[in-house]
């Protein structure tokens, strides 16, 4: 019973949210979050041993709701608010199903992924009411200030008030509309967690393991399970199982000299599943390729038996599907490998890349890295000096020392 | 020799403080589990939350209440027992209510003829 506890209230938060909203509105999701919020207070000091619910999620989905009922009629009766509130007429305190909650969830899914909303403000969202992150918990792993993440928040949730009337209309054409911006949203879930340069191994996994957890929600309903949510699912499994990988006791660990037994085979076989899968329709995502990519990582025994070939390859069918330079700098290392240094040198001097880009550490580290291993020393060296000074954290910077020594 | 019976009244600041998030409510759900835990002897009863809601009552009439001007507003009660007031504190300092800023708990013991 404690272990079904344990992550009751994170888990349950985003559902709560979604079922309260589909019943009261996106108008009140202030009153709404306090109402949840108040719910959990009084499941901490009442559920003990011997007097734990049997359905947490419907005790929890009754206690707010009553608790959001009697803050609203009072409201009401004080006249604060009294042309706004509309009370749903059958407003008692009846369970939904749990079919109805993950319904809910899922619309409020698609409801945050107004194409009139930031991307980065769509994040923040999802993060803040489907997740249940705190202001400072976003703040703290996403690396920006809290008046960011207020800001962020605030932007989403006044674009979404004004489009209110989408709450109950979820028609095929925003759906196919907008189920790419989700896949957006979850994957940037999971790469500011596998990406990050936090220090804290178990925030990042968090993130990761989030993101893991809604695109698996998504994908098991009729609306999400399509083929580009499955590449997705099997993406986000190949990286996970790495993920412990990728860190030891002196930092991260670089795919060349990660201990390839730590990778979890449990969550590899079930990406190639999702892989699977997913290849049955008739577009070729970059979620598709990308995961691809991933698995031929988890195919090989070794970094030298990787089949660089292919992964070269796949780089540029991704580099024509979604032309990120980022993708350019993966393929440039793939042919490092395959072919030579020089090649894949040479494959970046004559590449267009931009600003942003040759500003970053990731930049001059991979041309360190290359001029290293066609001896030039002297370019190395410049580029080296530029990306130890672009790191963004010491982490990175002792990443790059061990890397890149002349 | 739990024979006395306390009255534990909780009090908390109104408004204010950041509010906790759901992983915050986890690691308090675990230490009140703990706590209930380890002094299950001494908590007769965890008693409850007080509604916002309610009214006062007086011989000359009844007025909407509690009131909400009031700095500190009582939040919520318990029964415990204990041998005698020392005991009674040493349950309720160890408790993770004490945690929260602003909420301070007042200890009654409840006197019978």
């Amino acid at each position: 019973m404690k272990q079904k506890i344990e992550h009751v209230f994170r888990h349950e938060y985003g559902f709560l949210v979604a079922s309260l909203v589909s019943r009261f509105g996106l108008q009140q999701l202030e009153s709404i979050e306090d109402a949840i919020q108040w719910a959990m207070t009084q499941a901490i000091t009442t559920w003990s041993k011997d007097k734990h619910p049997d359905n947490p999620q419907a005790w929890l989905y009754q206690v707010a709701a009553r608790h959001l009922l009697s803050e609203l009629t009072s409201a009401k009766r004080r006249h604060q608010l009294a042309s706004q509130i509309e009370l749903p007429p059958n407003a008692d305190s009846d369970i939904p199903f749990t079919g109805e909650l993950s319904d809910s969830f899922l619309r409020m899914l698609f409801i945050a992924s107004d194409p009139a909303i930031p991307a980065e403000s769509q994040l923040v969202f999802v993060l803040k009411s489907l997740c249940g992150f705190s202001t400072p918990e976003i703040a703290h792993r996403l690396f920006i200030s809290e008046a960011n993440v207020y800001k962020r928040f605030h932007r989403a949730k006044a674009i979404l008030k004004r489009n209110n009337q989408l709450l109950d209309s979820l028609t095929d054409a925003i759906v196919a509309e907008r189920l790419p911006a989700i896949h957006d949203v979850l994957y940037l879930i999971f790469t500011e967690g596998y990406l990050s340069s936090h220090q804290d191994h178990g925030v990042r996994k968090e993130l990761c393991e989030e993101s893991l957890r809604l695109t698996q929600i998504l994908i098991t309903s009729d609306l999400g399970k399509t083929p580009e949510g499955h590449a997705l699912m099997a993406l986000i499994l190949f990286h996970l199982a790495r993920l412990d990988a990728r860190q030891d006791n002196l930092g991260l660990v670089l795919l060349e000299h990660q201990d390839r037994k730590k990778w979890d085979k449990q969550q590899i076989q079930l990406a190639f599943y999702y892989l699977q899968t997913s290849a049955s329709g008739e577009k070729l995502s970059r979620y598709h390729i990308e995961a691809s990519i991933a698995a031929e990582h988890c195919l090989a025994d070794s970094f030298a038996e990787t089949r660089w070939d292919k992964i070269a390859q796949a780089y540029a069918l991704l580099l024509k599907v979604n032309s990120s330079p980022v993708h350019m700098l993966g393929q440039a290392i793939a042919v490092a490998e395959w072919q030579s240094p020089s090649a894949a040198l040479a494959m970046l001097a004559s590449a267009d890349m931009p600003a942003w880009l040759t500003r970053s550490y990731h930049w001059y580290a991979v041309l360190a890295d290359l001029q290293i291993r066609c001896e030039q020393p002297q370019a190395a060296e410049e580029n080296r000096e530029k990306a130890l000074n672009l790191a963004p954290t010491n982490h990175i910077r002792k990443l790059l020392e061990k890397r890149l020594q002349i | 020799m739990s024979n006395k019976k306390f009255m534990c009244i909780l009090r908390s600041a109104s408004g204010g403080c950041e509010k906790p998030s759901p992983a915050d409510m986890e690691k308090m759900y675990a230490k009140y589990q703990a706590w209930q835990d380890k002094f299950a002897d001494n908590i007769l009863d965890m008693g409850g939350a007080l509604s916002g809601e309610g009214a006062v009552v007086s011989s000359e009439n009844v007025k909407d209440g509690p009131f909400i001007e009031l700095k500190e507003i009582i939040g919520g009660y318990m029964l415990l027992a204990a041998s005698d007031l020392q005991e009674a504190i040493s349950v309720i300092q160890a408790s993770p209510m004490v945690e929260n800023a602003g909420t301070s708990l007042e200890l009654r013991e409840i006197t019978t003829p």
